[in-house]
């Protein structure tokens, strides 16, 4: 008898596996995917925790998205920021926010920050790396408020204040700097937002606004473009032309509606000879 | 498999081998699955294919190596008895499959994996020849 197989297929196609081989050995350059080279950063403040992203995608050197999405949504007070690969970040954080609905349903409870941590770092260390996400978790569960760092190996830390993408340096002095436990709400957005934006002006691979996040226990408040310090100004001089600036000589209009006469006669009689 | 506590893949023996894509010659029929190179499939081993190929397996072999340990050998025997029993299945082989029961007992009825929904294009190619597809699993 047929048995269907135990076991769950890798899910990837690999069938064009030994072709690649073949080309990169040649010498041709394997497609470059967009990276979010990114300034995510994530601090856990009285409340809950706070959420912050740049918005720029890159794509080496051409910025590919100037106002991208980078916190994306796993449950209703767990939320993910995504620096790497667009895609990768994308693709994953989807798939662990619908295991985590399923879980929910299964268990009948509020789904905790670990349990999201967990399935994100077992589906990327069994992928070696080349599911391309570096994340911040963040999230307020029965258990409290948690923030971690998830790299694309599948390591994580666990820790008060955190920031994630080529940004993260100019981020993280500004925590240093400034955090401190217990601060108020606007504090915490605030020292965020110093954050983000360290990471936008010091930082080539980050740019445009500041999207943050704030979850407490209750409520969830996403803060989409919160700060514009990147606001494209009016140009200096406009290239419209001035109405009347070509001279016509003369004017005709063509009727695109045809218009035709129809005069209706008396039905003849039906030819039946 | 044998018992054993890995976590992650081993390295596998290289070996590449035409016994699925033979014709009644015993030679790989190209016509039917198209050109293949065994020297190339040789060299490109050990990547994450064969790494994501036998990941449940290893992890399986684990919990079923560590119920041994814990309970006794009747207890793998009793958790394979019932896999085999509940995947039997009597429908066409050629056509996709679900098995619901199955999902439950390898605990993965409530999750979504990237194999639940991105198919390799060889899955979802419809299988031409039904009858080849009856004789294998009729061991004819």
């Amino acid at each position: 008898m047929a048995t269907a197989s135990a076991y769950r297929s890798p899910g990837f196609d690999f069938s064009n596996e030994i072709r690649n081989n073949f080309l990169s050995e040649r010498g041709v350059p394997l497609p470059k995917a967009t990276s979010t080279g990114t300034t995510i950063v994530g601090c856990l403040f009285k409340d809950g925790i706070v959420l912050g992203a740049d918005t720029r995608a890159t794509e080496g050197p051409i910025v590919a998205d100037k106002n991208c999405e980078k916190i994306h949504f796993i449950t209703d007070s767990i939320r993910c920021c995504g620096a790497g690969t667009a895609a990768d970040t994308e693709f994953t954080t989807a798939m662990i926010s619908s295991n985590m609905e399923l879980h929910a349903l299964s268990t009948g409870r509020k789904p905790r920050v670990v349990t999201a941590m967990t399935m994100l770092k077992q589906y990327l260390f069994r992928h070696q790396g080349q599911v391309g996400a570096a994340l911040v978790l963040g999230g307020v569960d029965a258990t409290g408020p948690h923030l971690f760092t998830i790299h694309p190996h599948g390591s994580t830390d666990k820790l008060p204040y955190v920031t994630m993408g080529s940004g993260s340096l100019a981020a993280m002095a500004v925590f240093e700097a400034g955090w401190r436990p217990n601060m108020e709400r606007a504090e915490a957005l605030d020292l965020v937002t110093t954050a983000v934006s360290a990471g936008i002006f010091n930082d080539l691979g980050s740019g445009s606004n500041v999207d943050a996040c704030v979850i407490t226990a209750s409520h969830t408040e996403m803060l989409r473009n919160y700060v514009k310090p990147n606001e494209r100004v009016q140009k200096e001089r406009s290239y419209g032309f001035r109405r009347g600036t070509t001279a016509w000589k003369s004017e005709s209009i063509r009727q695109m509606v045809v218009e035709e006469d129809i005069t209706f006669i008396a039905p003849e009689a039906m030819d039946t000879s | 498999m044998d018992p054993s506590h890995r976590i992650v893949p081993a390295n596998a023996p290289k070996s590449a081998s035409i016994q699925d894509t033979a014709n009644s010659l015993g030679l790989h029929d190209a016509l039917r699955y198209g050109p293949r190179s065994l020297a190339a499939e040789n060299k490109t081993r050990g990547g994450l294919r064969e790494r994501l190929e036998s990941w449940d397996a290893t992890q399986d072999n684990l919990k079923l190596t560590m119920q041994r340990n814990v309970f006794g050998l009747h207890m793998p025997m009793r958790t394979l008895m019932e896999r085999k029993i509940v995947s039997r299945n009597p429908h066409m082989p050629a056509l996709a499959q679900s098995n619901p029961h199955l999902d439950i007992l390898m605990g993965r009825d409530e999750t979504l994996d990237c194999s639940d929904f991105m198919m390799p294009a060889s899955e979802l190619a419809q299988p031409m020849d039904v009858h080849a597809e009856m004789e294998k699993k009729l061991h004819m």
